[in-house]
């Protein structure tokens, strides 16, 4: 007999859950732009010239997700108004060692150059768009990487306080960018490439397809993080334990196994590469949102489900 | 950590007696009362659990608070430096600094800190603070009707929480992670010290945090 199961609790104080949605949105977001800037440098750094539509798309995409990104926090705050407290750096005032502290100067100094960058990019001025994607690329890993910081540092919480949070975070706000600037493409070239030619268009189109293929590879890098990731939380401690079983047959499993990992992973990668919806944009767009789908379930999972763990 | 604490002239510290507590929940209606806590929000509380079959049966106690770490995450993640460490040890919460980020109650292993729902801020145990620099003792240690609460100096070893955690087998809540708590408990039960006994887990209603 089970001596676990003969305890029963008759009275303690309510579980809280600090950090809901309005925070996973914000990671959400800062994902979709760090993963669309990081796309638009590759196109523009690359030597092709054919790939620079996709640059543009992504300078567009940047900064205007990252200025959504933030209010979530503003609202989350229970003291909205004071949000300046964050801005007075001077020791005794800002800590330094917290990641919000690294988020705030990251917050300012990203949006500022990925603005600087999309002008660059949208005026034509191939030299200075460069210098600024090489400062902006950083800067896009990093404003994503200090919010898995903020989540790994979290140490009460097992699914939280892993040095894999970071790595995790950046590889997915890739998955969902490159999602998102695939769907964007595909608008772009079904609507507003009417006064191009047909060869125009279908170099367009290959180019779209070619993303699809990141997009897979993306998926596969996710899906091992993730693999890793559940594996430790099986075998680790008895938080870790509890945390796993939320997330794979318990409260939590339609939105982790069903809506992240099978609809949002398992479809989408299957769509990719399997030759005949591969070459469709049909399937590619259908799979490119599963994908953002499955990238919000992910977020949601991790700050909602990584607190759903009772802690007295 | 330990050299920080060499350093403090005073590091106050608190030890639950399970052996005398009765579980009457007065700790927490005398700190409801002094504190002026919100409903719903505890700044301490017991946690009761009942476990055996009959006849061998019992119910088990555990006086849940602010442990003051020594090592507090709160304090290493908190932005504004709105939580900080007093000079003896205890720590607190600029009420005029914090901007109710709620990343301290994430990151807070023990689950102790709430949001005020009218002033919009965080809040958590202080040991009375206020009362200590009076030269008076914390509202819960002050009315706990089984003395079960001892309050005091650890670095005194002439106070009486001193002779007591020297003369007795003491354990604190979740050690290994590394916060140093300085909430000592005697013959605590580790079934009612374990969050996830008792409990369904799928099923546990959690709370907005105001």
């Amino acid at each position: 007999m089970d001596v676990g199961s003969q305890v029963t609790v008759l009275y303690n104080s309510p579980h809280q859950i600090p950090l809901g949605l309005l925070i996973a949105q914000y990671f959400y977001l800062t994902g979709l732009s760090a993963g669309s800037f990081v796309i638009s440098v590759v196109a523009i750094l690359g030597r092709k010239v054919e790939y620079k539509p996709l640059g543009k798309i992504g300078a567009i995409l940047a900064p205007l997700c990252l200025i959504l990104a933030p209010m979530n926090l503003l609202s989350d705050m229970a003291q909205p108004l004071r949000f300046w407290h964050l801005m007075t750096y001077l020791p005794g005032y800002i800590n330094f060692k917290s990641p919000i502290t690294y988020g705030v100067i990251l917050l300012t100094a990203y949006p500022i150059s990925a603005t600087i960058y999309a002008y660059f990019v949208l005026t034509g001025n191939m030299k200075w768009s460069k210098v600024f994607a090489i400062i902006g690329i950083p800067l896009a890993i990093s404003v994503h990487g200090y919010t898995g910081f903020i989540l790994a540092l979290g140490k009460g919480r097992a699914l939280w306080n892993t040095a894999l949070m970071p790595t995790l975070f950046i590889v997915s706000a890739m998955v969902s960018g490159i999602a998102m600037m695939i769907l964007i493409a595909i608008v772009r070239n079904m609507f507003f490439m009417k006064d191009k030619t047909v060869e125009e268009r279908e170099k367009d189109r290959q180019l779209i397809l070619g993303l699809g293929k990141f997009l897979g590879g993306a998926i596969i890098a996710d899906l091992f993080l993730l693999f890793n990731d559940i594996l430790v939380l099986l075998t680790s401690s008895k938080e870790a334990w509890e945390t796993a079983h939320l997330l794979l047959w318990g409260k939590f499993a339609f939105e982790f196994i069903g809506v992240e990992l099978f609809f949002g992973s398992i479809i989408p990668l299957f769509l990719v590469f399997y030759p005949k919806t591969a070459k469709t944009f049909k399937w590619l767009s259908i799979a490119s949102v599963l994908v953002m789908i499955g990238i919000y379930a992910m977020r949601f999972t991790v700050v909602v489900g990584g607190q759903s763990v009772p802690l007295h | 950590m330990a050299k920080e604490e060499e350093k403090r002239k005073i590091r106050y510290a608190m030890l639950v007696d399970l052996r005398r507590c009765v579980g009457c929940q007065s700790c927490s209606v005398a700190c409801k009362s002094e504190n002026e806590v919100p409903l719903s929000k505890f700044r301490t509380w017991v946690k009761i659990i009942e476990k055996g079959r009959y006849p061998d049966v019992s119910r088990q106690f555990l006086p849940a608070l602010c442990n003051n770490c020594e090592n507090p995450i709160c304090n290493r993640n908190c932005p504004v430096h709105a939580t900080y460490i007093r000079p003896d040890g205890i720590v607190m919460v600029n009420m005029h600094r914090c901007i109710g980020c709620m990343y301290c109650m994430a990151s807070c292993p023990y689950d102790v800190r709430y949001v005020n729902p009218l002033r919009k801020i965080v809040q958590k145990c202080f040991w009375c603070a206020h009362r200590v620099d009076a030269g008076l003792l914390p509202a819960c240690v002050e009315t706990c009707l089984g003395r079960a609460l001892i309050f005091g100096d650890i670095n005194d070893p002439n106070s009486e929480i001193s002779q007591v955690l020297a003369t007795n087998a003491v354990v604190r809540l979740k050690p290994e992670l590394g916060t140093d708590p300085h909430v000592f408990y005697i013959a605590a039960d580790a079934d009612a010290m374990d969050p996830t006994k008792g409990i369904d887990i799928d099923k546990i209603r959690f709370m907005e945090p105001y």
